[in-house]
């Protein structure tokens, strides 16, 4: 293992947030801006996979896209093996850049379609200047294709010959073509069939258990999120609303909005303030449930939620969390909400 | 039984050809869907399950025959009927769902001018009581506020909201048959999950049969009173949807499919790796001889490559395999 001190985690996002300008607001009328993602802090482990999960709009991709620095956050920090992401630019990020890569969700539109297997994995080596020598270079192509369970005859193929699982492996060959520590994979099975996604998955798995990779895995795919990762984030309108252990959080969920997603009993109608028409997030930091919610109460209409804490590795953002926990407020000042909320049973 | 068939289709051939040769994406497809029977047909990309349920409309792609076969419909048979009557049967007895309600609406018209068109183009209703039917149809399909959204143009509405738009559409002339060909897939997990009830509750309600067209396990065990497995534009296996879902497929494809997901029993990357299907699936133009599925099958044998399977068991429950699992399952399948 490396020798890294244990407690430094590989990546620490605090209080991330992005706003974008939205359409409209003319010479002397006030820009309206967006916030599509408010305040995210999360860490991730060395060989750990945290599964993110939320709806469409919810902000996932943005995260992720601010993690690659693909995309500079508004406010907040990025700390990769505690380096300050944001505060690089030029040669200092790129240096960083080759121990975190992006695994994409469409393999049809992410690979150029007119170059080879070849071209495409060595392309990232070439630009770090990691293997100069053409025919060594060759030789780890050809172990990085079959580490992804491609074989090295299909090196002169084109992305167009493979279907949309062997796309996909030649994406992650490519990612981890200059041995990253950190994978991001942005829905990198919702546009693959069934058997495809399993074997994908199980490469991810691997991947973190036998070359100690760590992953952000943002996904819609409940169990599968539930599979595959050790801890978990709920995106809920850009916050995050609920984290902890996978297995934990899914399986007895706290906040509201956690549990529709994990046992998908729901109201059959479109609630009148569904997420198109509810409130912008962040309105007045009340909750972004509270259209949504069926156990709202007085006070979820007056204060922002509070973000509570149980047993030092879950968290929810919420008045009125499930279980028979006692939660204690992480921010008791800032929040300036009551110290003690009653448990109440789970329905 | 017999007298409450709806839809008997026998032995359906489709041949289509392609820059790789010709192909039968649809080979030899025999099914039947009872009145208010609601019927799922599972396959992965390129089984043919698209196409299956096209052609039960009279819709067939460019370059593609009918090689064969009968879909007999409300005592009409659908394959030789002339196109002026299909098209009055497509809409009024038969409607279909699409997985992508951006694409299949027109995004230049308001929602209520294409209703409009269905009602004009099939009944001789008048304006006011179109407009009136219109907005009732909008609340049935779980809008709350139908004027509103009978007034907007598609891309102003949500994808769940357009999805059922979608929906009132299909039902909007009350048809026997509702065909939805992947109606959750380009949806959110919860908005998909309301749409499933929607659909659950309607079809309850009115009667309507349902052929569900989809490759989400979980979803087909949702709605379907029976499922279709298709693999390589066969029909594979039948079998009520309780025996399916719990005590478990008996083609080894239906198996692996259920293994494959989380849902059917690891829990964890900490237990095991997934039970994911080797290899892919053939392409159409390069099937192996005997069973399509042999090369990715733990239990095939010389059998299985060389002869093709005969069908074993009878009506509603039946399975085309040489070595069908009569096992119960492992572990219980859990609904997603």
């Amino acid at each position: 293992m490396l020798p890294d001190a244990p407690t430094l985690p590989l990546l620490a996002a605090e209080g991330l947030s992005r706003e974008f300008d939205l359409p409209g607001g003319g010479l002397f009328s006030r820009k309206r801006r967006l916030e599509a993602v408010s305040e995210v802090s999360f860490s991730i482990g060395r060989r750990e996979v945290l599964g993110l999960v939320g709806e469409s709009g919810s902000g996932k991709t943005t995260i992720g896209r601010m993690v690659m620095r693909l995309l500079p956050p508004t406010r907040g920090r990025i700390l990769f093996d505690g380096v300050d992401l944001t505060a690089l630019s030029g040669r200092a990020l790129r240096a960083q850049r080759r121990r975190f890569q992006m695994v994409f969700q469409d393999p049809y539109a992410s690979l150029n379609p007119r170059m080879r297997v070849r071209e495409i994995v060595e392309e990232p080596l070439l630009v770090h200047g990691i293997d100069p020598d053409p025919s060594s270079r060759r030789e780890r192509v050809a172990r990085l294709l079959e580490r992804v369970g491609l074989s090295s005859r299909d090196m002169e193929r084109l992305p167009r010959e493979f279907s949309g699982g062997g796309r996909q492996r030649v994406g992650i060959a490519r990612a981890i073509a200059c041995g990253p520590e950190l994978l991001v994979a942005d829905e990198p099975i919702a546009s693959l069939d069934l058997s495809m996604g399993a074997q994908i998955i199980n490469l991810f798995s691997s991947l973190v258990e036998t070359e100690a990779m760590s992953l952000l895995f943002i996904s819609h795919d409940i169990p599968m999120v539930r599979y595959l990762s050790d801890r978990v984030a709920v995106l809920y309108r850009g916050r995050i609303v609920e984290s902890g252990p996978a297995a934990a959080v899914l399986d007895a969920p706290r906040h509201p909005y956690t549990r529709l997603l994990a046992d998908g009993t729901l109201p059959e109608a479109e609630s009148p303030l569904s997420p198109a028409s509810s409130p912008e997030p962040g309105t007045a930091g009340l909750c972004a449930f509270l259209p949504r919610c069926d156990r709202a109460l007085s006070a979820c209409r007056l204060t922002p939620p509070p973000r509570l804490s149980e047993g030092g590795t879950r968290e929810v953002l919420c008045h009125l969390p499930q279980g028979e926990s006692s939660w204690s407020p992480l921010h008791p000042f800032s929040q300036g909400l009551p110290t003690h909320v009653p448990a109440t049973p789970s329905r | 039984m017999a007298e409450a068939t709806l839809l008997q289709v026998a032995n359906l051939t489709l041949s289509l050809k392609t820059r790789e040769g010709e192909i039968v994406p649809v080979r030899d497809v025999s099914f039947s869907l009872g009145r208010g029977e609601a019927v799922g047909l599972v396959g992965e990309s390129g089984s043919g399950k698209t196409l299956t349920g096209l052609s039960l409309l009279g819709l067939f792609p460019p370059g593609s025959k009918v090689d064969g076969g009968r879909i007999s419909f409300d005592g009409e048979d659908l394959l030789t009927l002339p196109e002026s009557r299909l098209r009055a049967i497509r809409g009024q007895k038969i409607s279909m769902i699409f997985q992508e309600p951006q694409s299949a609406l027109n995004p230049v018209l308001t929602v209520e001018t294409q209703i409009r068109e269905i009602y004009r183009s099939h009944t001789s209703l008048s304006s006011t009581e179109i407009g009136e039917r219109i907005l009732e149809g909008l609340r049935a399909a779980g809008l709350p506020d139908p004027l509103t959204v009978s007034r907007s143009y598609p891309h102003q509405l949500s994808g769940g909201m357009r999805q059922r738009v979608m929906i009132a559409m299909a039902l909007s002339l009350d048809p026997l048959l509702v065909i939805a060909d992947e109606p959750t897939t380009a949806l959110d997990p919860t908005v998909a999950l309301q749409i499933l009830a929607l659909l659950a509750r309607i079809r309850k309600r009115s009667g309507q049969s349902l052929l569900f067209i989809s490759h989400d396990l979980s979803h087909v065990r949702r709605v379907s009173d029976r499922v279709l497995l298709m693999y390589a534009g066969r029909i594979v296996e039948e079998a009520p949807s309780g025996r399916f879902f719990s005590r478990g497929p008996r083609h080894p494809y239906g198996r692996a499919l259920l293994a494959s997901r989380p849902e059917g029993g690891i829990l964890t990357r900490k237990e095991a790796p997934l039970a994911a299907i080797g290899g892919q699936v053939p392409p159409l133009w390069d099937l192996p001889t005997g069973c399509s599925f042999a090369p990715r099958c733990g239990r095939a044998d010389t059998l299985c490559t060389t002869t093709l399977p005969l069908w074993s068991g009878g009506e509603g429950e039946r399975v085309f395999c040489h070595h069908p699992d009569e096992s119960p399952l492992g572990a219980p399948v859990h609904a997603a």
